[in-house]
């Protein structure tokens, strides 16, 4: 469970204060698939990074499981699962090694680590290269290295910026049954994309972001019947369209 | 298991793996040290050997003026040549070492039993090159000007110690470890400049490598804290610097057993004993080198801007050695608490077989460590700034 309240947070490049997360309330449930949608540069990536305390917020707070990360960032690292958008491998380490890596510093044991790969091996295909080096893989097994890398700790929150960016569509199928697989679990899955029908195909909620605010949330029926729109991609445009129109 | 100690033995395993990195810091570091002192030492040994037993070729001026002496001098393994047109201009050249003029009244001058001139013509700027020419052909004449001396004494019948109111002896007390000699003084900054930057790629990859390559986000992401993470690798970094030292310190076991050092009657062979120690004497540089590596690896936005502040590295160790050519005054303790000072004496002194009492240990390693710990305090910081992840 995650609840995020009033978020803000400012950067300043050369002299301007830009604020890239303005206000951002919204939560993602247990057992549910959240999506955050908006164009690039709305903000998603800054408002996950304060999510897995990566960065701390101007104003506002967020929970993760009602335990907050300004106070207790080893806790709430623990609960995380973070795919970010940086997922760089070391490459003179094998797969499984990138994996061992990270469930040792989550401090788990060697057997758990073990086993825990195993079944994320399966889940995820691969066993074709998971003992090999990943110098010279492919965007898709560098994906899957990663997200295992992120998981191999059993978390119950899992976030993932833009998980399918840069994947082919047998990939991509594979990593969407794969996040259904997780929240069947019961799991928190939360989510950021840019690709409207992406988070359709997916998402239980979907939180709509542009210029740092969120514009509207709710389920994919929720959004159609706010904007009056049966096709969730006009419904999209129409927020996002809108409230840009306020700004300009 | 803790954090920092998951990270330590991570960038180790990663960096064995790097076979470029493990062929510089433990073969060719290792040999070219070595060598390269090795190759200094012997070329100048050969060549003090050589300018000693070879026959010395000498111009002289106004030969005819005195035959018999320059006869003199071809029994003494110096044979006699032309002059040069400008003796001056030659010598400057180095075209000649030392040339010899007999003056005009020479003959006159010794046959009325007068004070008969000879001149020397050299270049004193040059005492590496001409200093051992000059002073052999100085005491060539010396010898046989008091040889006459002491003959005419006799013939007039006075005692010739009359004329000698002192016998000058000469004690060196140098052992061969204490001559003091090019290769030596080279030796210790060799030294330290690798314990310093000697884990410099280790350390940018692993900190501005991390960044570049995308890796340092999910790794902060984890429960490891930044203190631990950056510790992990300063340590990783220090214990493959201290390994590259210590392969280093052995070749020169080896590379001492193949060349005859022992002919200049100078000695640069690390005992067993002493190697421990050097390595003991050089611990706070590795240490030292490894966090203001990784600092500014941490606060460098690349590879190549951290790779940037390198020349500026290596200057650092040699700052000292440069002080000692200057001044080379005795060690007083405060010198040793001065990072790079301290380990050059410490070096100079082990290497000299010389006792280091424990308040000068205590100094050295002390401070050093200090230092290291500042900087590692400073790293942490910078390992805490937001844009350190987020700039990637």
């Amino acid at each position: 469970m995650i609840q995020i309240q009033g978020l803000r947070k400012s950067f300043k490049a050369r002299g301007d204060v830009i604020r890239a997360v303005d206000d951002v309330t919204f939560e993602a449930r247990d057992g549910e698939i959240t999506g955050l949608l908006g164009p690039n540069g709305a903000g998603k990536t800054t408002t996950l990074r304060m999510l897995y305390t990566l960065m701390s917020p101007d104003e506002g707070r967020v929970l993760v499981d009602g335990l907050d990360p300004v106070v207790q960032p080893g806790d709430v690292r623990r609960r995380l699962g973070v795919l970010p958008d940086a997922r760089g491998l070391y490459k003179r380490l094998t797969a499984r090694e990138n994996v061992a890596y990270f469930g040792r510093l989550h401090g788990i044991g060697e057997d758990e680590i073990r086993a825990r790969t195993e079944r994320l091996n399966l889940a995820l295909g691969m066993q074709e290269f998971i003992d090999r080096r990943t110098e010279g893989f492919s965007q898709g097994q560098r994906t899957k290295t990663a997200i295992a890398r992120a998981l191999v700790h059993d978390p119950r929150n899992v976030l993932l910026d833009e998980p399918t960016n840069g994947l082919d569509v047998m990939t991509t199928r594979a990593l969407r049954r794969f996040l259904g697989q997780l929240k069947a679990e019961g799991r928190c899955v939360l989510f950021s994309s840019h690709i409207m029908q992406e988070v359709a195909a997916l998402c239980d909620r979907i939180v709509v972001i542009a210029l740092g605010r969120v514009v509207a949330q709710g389920t994919p029926d929720q959004l159609r019947a706010q904007t009056g729109r049966d096709n969730l991609e006009d419904a999209f445009v129409q927020v996002i369209g809108s409230e840009e129109g306020l700004f300009a | 298991m803790s954090a920092w100690w998951i990270v330590m033995r991570k960038e180790l395993l990663d960096a064995f793996r790097d076979r470029r990195m493990v062929m510089v810091a433990f073969v060719v570091m290792p040999l070219a040290v070595p060598l390269l002192l090795a190759g200094l030492g012997s070329v100048g040994t050969k060549r003090q050997v050589e300018k000693l037993e070879k026959s010395l070729e000498l111009p002289v001026i106004g030969a005819e003026q005195a035959p018999n002496r320059v006869a003199w001098l071809g029994t003494n393994d110096v044979r006699v040549v032309a002059p040069p047109a400008d003796p001056d201009a030659a010598v400057r050249q180095q075209d000649h070492e030392v040339v010899l003029r007999i003056d005009p009244q020479f003959g006159e001058d010794w046959r009325a039993g007068r004070p008969a001139a000879i001149e020397l013509i050299y270049d004193s700027s040059r005492p590496m090159q001409s200093g051992a020419t000059i002073s052999r052909v100085r005491a060539l004449l010396g010898g046989y000007s008091q040889q006459v001396g002491t003959l005419r004494l006799i013939a007039r019948g006075i005692h010739p110690a009359v004329a000698q109111p002192l016998r000058i002896g000469d004690r060196d007390v140098a052992t061969p470890e204490s001559r003091f000699d090019l290769a030596q003084q080279m030796l210790p900054y060799l030294l330290l400049l690798l314990a310093f930057i000697g884990g410099m790629q280790l350390a940018i990859d692993a900190t501005a490598g991390e960044r570049e390559r995308q890796s340092l986000e999910p790794l902060l992401a984890t429960p490891a804290s930044r203190e631990a993470i950056i510790s992990g690798k300063i340590l990783a970094t220090a214990a493959f610097t201290l390994l590259s030292v210590l392969m280093t310190l052995l070749m020169f076991r080896v590379a001492f057993a193949l060349v005859p050092m022992e002919q200049a009657g100078m000695s640069l062979d690390v005992p067993w004993d002493a190697l421990g120690r050097l390595l003991l004497a050089i611990l706070p540089i590795v240490l030292l080198g490894a966090t203001v590596l990784t600092a500014l690896a941490a606060f460098a936005r690349s590879h190549r801007e951290a790779q940037g502040y390198l020349p500026l590295l290596m200057f650092l160790p040699m700052l000292p050695t440069m002080y000692l050519m200057v001044s080379p005054v005795k060690t007083q303790l405060w010198m040793l608490a001065v990072p790079f000072l301290g380990q050059n004496q410490l070096i100079l002194r082990i290497l000299r077989d010389e006792r280091i009492t424990a308040v000068e240990w205590a100094a050295s390693l002390g401070a050093g460590l200090l230092l290291a710990g500042l900087v590692w305090w400073i790293a942490a910081r910078l390992y805490h700034r937001e844009q350190l992840a987020a700039s990637g």
